[in-house]
């Protein structure tokens, strides 16, 4: 455990550093109040996913140099930096809906279809 | 290759591969003349956007043309177009068909029953066909790429469909919820997309597979496994499967009728192919090592394909021509291979397996004490969801003994979710014109409609038996030929469960009938006459008809499923 703390900077380092933002952003979807926190969640949860890909990516913290994720990995978080853009503009066009129909963001007030 | 040959090869390819693209090309021609018609007063009176919409799906239909390659002597050889991100073969070819003619009949119901008027009909009708491209690309991914762009296409759109209705407050916390929980879902399936491209490699579904057979991820198997969990987690949201299904009724009960009926057949018909895709993409190894394509592939132009593939290594065949299970791992024998692979599709069988009970056990449980007909039928949809992943485990199980019953298997499934669209659109259609007479969608504003209204009462009933899976209706077909599959692959505990579900629905189902049928019609408003000589009452014998006459000729619809999956298992 601790040679992670005093190796040199490596894949695992990467890793490490996107899981926690994926796990925070977890922990920000499930427990905000406020529907804008949920979003701030949800772009975590996706750029946590795209640091793994840039990670994977990467040539400089290979593992393996035959089978590399090389440009896929780069490409594929370019797209997916796009896609949570255009995900993040839909549900703050739905918010601002839910807004105008209940004069609240809060989402606990969300609760007239019975669960 | 040099620079200059590999911008060559690219061009090369993307042109060969519009071709086999063409129908999701027309979507997006209807999408752009439909953007630009709006903004001029002329084209906004003179062409109805219903009319536009319906035109480019009828011609991508058309060009699509499914009759033609999945009679029974077809013979379309699987082919991944875009160096490997899409792949074309006859199983994409019937499910561009039944999500295109499904977007058809959503834009015929919602032109009938009047959902979008004049000035909200071109971003209605925009959001529609956005939907049906993205469904479209999520039945012939194989990229992970693909997989996660075609989820967001195909959901955003729907997102926002289902808070159409502006003023009304249900319907916005439905897209809301609806929303919410979808990103969230999306976000997980991307996260353990990324930890299995990372794993293995490499993002091309063929290639991960192969690699996984090689064993490179035996030093990391708690990592697969977990992963191919995250990955399940997106999937499981986008078929309303249980863990992951609350998110179901809350939306069909606050989008509109027409909406839900849209989301319960098109979204699952996607969400399923992509399943299969996905499945067997990673439990489905091709023969010969991929070629990467910037090493040299057969996409590239005649002359330019000679002087590359001799320039590589020769022996080494590339994946697009892969044909069946007999020239994948399978056929040679491998044996350490084998046993990887078989590990992977045994663990992908067990799950879906267990994820399929569940959800339809509790699909048909929490459907009894619904009092909103639109939330009976949100039940409906998830237990329904349970009995269509059922053929998935039985033929994820059944692959290594024996190929030809697990390509029945998902024959099996492609036939019912045809047949589902013909139920799942006819109810919700009733029930959208239903609403409109009366102005209400509890169960019992539905009290007493046999006097007055007596044609639509039967046709309901008939799709609610349908749904049940009572002969000789088209539901029981589908039923059959799913347990069918389920006893060729010896999972007799799956099947037991199925059938007690079935027995478990009749109930709740046979409410409606008899609400509508025998209790009283509610005295403080005359009762609704709705006729069936009509524009609404037609749509309804449209889609009752198929499900009466369907069990006098079945075997072409069930032909094409087969042919659709003969290929299938060559990915």
């Amino acid at each position: 455990m601790t040679e992670i703390l005093t190796s040199p900077v490596g894949l695992t380092h990467y890793l490490v550093v996107g899981a926690v933002m994926f796990v925070s952003g977890v922990v920000c979807m499930a427990t905000k109040r406020n529907a804008l926190g949920v979003l701030m969640g949800i772009e975590l949860v996706l750029n946590g996913a795209n640091l793994n890909f840039v990670a994977f990516g990467s040539n400089f913290l290979e593992r393996n140099p035959t089978y590399q994720l090389g440009l896929d990995g780069q490409i594929i978080s370019l797209f997916v930096i796009v896609l949570a853009a255009a995900e993040a503009a839909v549900a703050l066009a739905i918010v601002l809906n839910f807004y105008n129909n209940h004069l609240t963001v809060d989402v606990d007030r969300a609760d007239e279809l019975r669960g | 290759m040099n620079y200059e040959q590999l911008v060559q090869s690219v061009i090369g390819d993307t042109a060969s591969s519009l071709e086999k693209f063409l129908p999701e090309l027309v979507i997006c021609g209807t999408i752009l003349l439909m953007l630009l018609s709006r903004l001029f007063k002329l084209t906004r009176q003179m062409i109805p956007s219903w009319l536009l919409a319906g035109a480019g799906v009828a011609c991508a239909f058309a060009i699509a043309e499914p009759w033609k390659f999945l009679s029974a002597g077809a013979t379309l050889e699987r082919t991944e177009i875009f160096t490997g991100m899409l792949v074309h073969d006859a199983f994409t070819v019937y499910f561009r068909a039944v999500l295109l003619f499904t977007t058809l009949l959503f834009i015929m119901l919602a032109r009938i029953s009047r959902l979008a008027d004049q000035e909200n009909g071109p971003d209605f009708y925009t959001l529609v066909l956005g939907a049906a491209l993205g469904m479209c690309l999520m039945a012939e991914a194989n990229h992970l790429l693909i997989v996660f762009l075609a989820v967001e296409m195909a959901s955003l759109p729907s997102y926002t469909l289902a808070g159409i209705l502006k003023g009304n407050r249900q319907s916005s916390e439905a897209s809301m919820k609806y929303a919410v929980y979808g990103a969230g879902a999306a976000g997980v399936m991307l996260y353990g997309t990324s930890l299995i491209a990372g794993i293995t490699g490499s993002a091309h579904l063929p290639t991960i597979a192969w690699r996984l057979a090689e064993g490179m991820g035996t030093d990391y198997q708690l990592v697969l496994v977990l992963s191919g969990l995250m990955m399940l987690v997106g999937l499981a949201f986008k078929l309303s499967a249980v863990p992951f299904h609350f998110w179901c009724p809350d939306v069909f009960e606050g989008a509109s009728a027409e909406v839900a009926g849209f989301l319960s057949v098109a979204s699952k018909a996607a969400a399923l192919a992509l399943l299969v895709r996905l499945t067997i993409g990673f439990a489905v190894p091709p023969a010969n090592e991929p070629i990467p394509f910037a090493a040299g592939e057969v996409a590239a132009p005649a002359s330019l394909a000679s002087e590359v593939l001799n320039q590589s290594q020769a022996s080494r065949r590339p994946v697009a021509h892969v044909r069946s299970v007999a020239d994948s791992v399978d056929a040679q024998n491998k044996p350490a291979e084998m046993i990887r692979v078989s590990q992977i599709r045994t663990f992908l069988s067990w799950v879906i397996g267990v994820l399929a009970a569940v959800t339809c056990t509790f699909g048909n449980l929490a459907a009894y004490g619904q009092t909103n007909i639109k939330r009976l039928l949100a039940y409906s949809t998830i237990a329904h969801a349970g009995y269509m992943m059922m053929p998935i485990a039985a033929g994820l199980a059944i692959m290594t003994e024996n190929p030809v019953a697990a390509s029945e298997a998902f024959a099996a499934l492609l036939l019912y979710v045809l047949i589902y669209v013909f139920m799942n659109m006819g109810a919700f259609g009733i029930i959208a014109f239903i609403r409109n007479a009366v102005g209400g969608e509890q169960i019992s504003d539905y009290a007493g409609l046999v006097r007055s209204s007596p044609g639509w009462v039967v046709c309901f009933s008939a799709i609610l038996f349908s749904l049940i899976g009572l002969p000789p209706l088209a539901g029981f077909m589908g039923k059959l030929v799913i347990f069918a599959s389920l006893v060729d692959a010896g999972m007799y505990w799956l099947l037991f469960i199925g059938g007690v579900n079935t027995a478990i629905s009749l109930f709740y189902y046979l409410k409606v009938v008899r609400v509508m049928t025998f209790d009283p019609g509610p005295e403080d408003r005359s009762p609704p006459r709705l006729r069936l000589v009509s524009v609404p009452g037609v749509f309804t014998m449209l889609m009752t008809a198929p499900i009466l006459l369907l069990i006098i000729q079945w075997n072409g619809l069930y032909q094409w499923a087969e042919t659709a999956c003969r290929t299938v298992l060559g990915n």
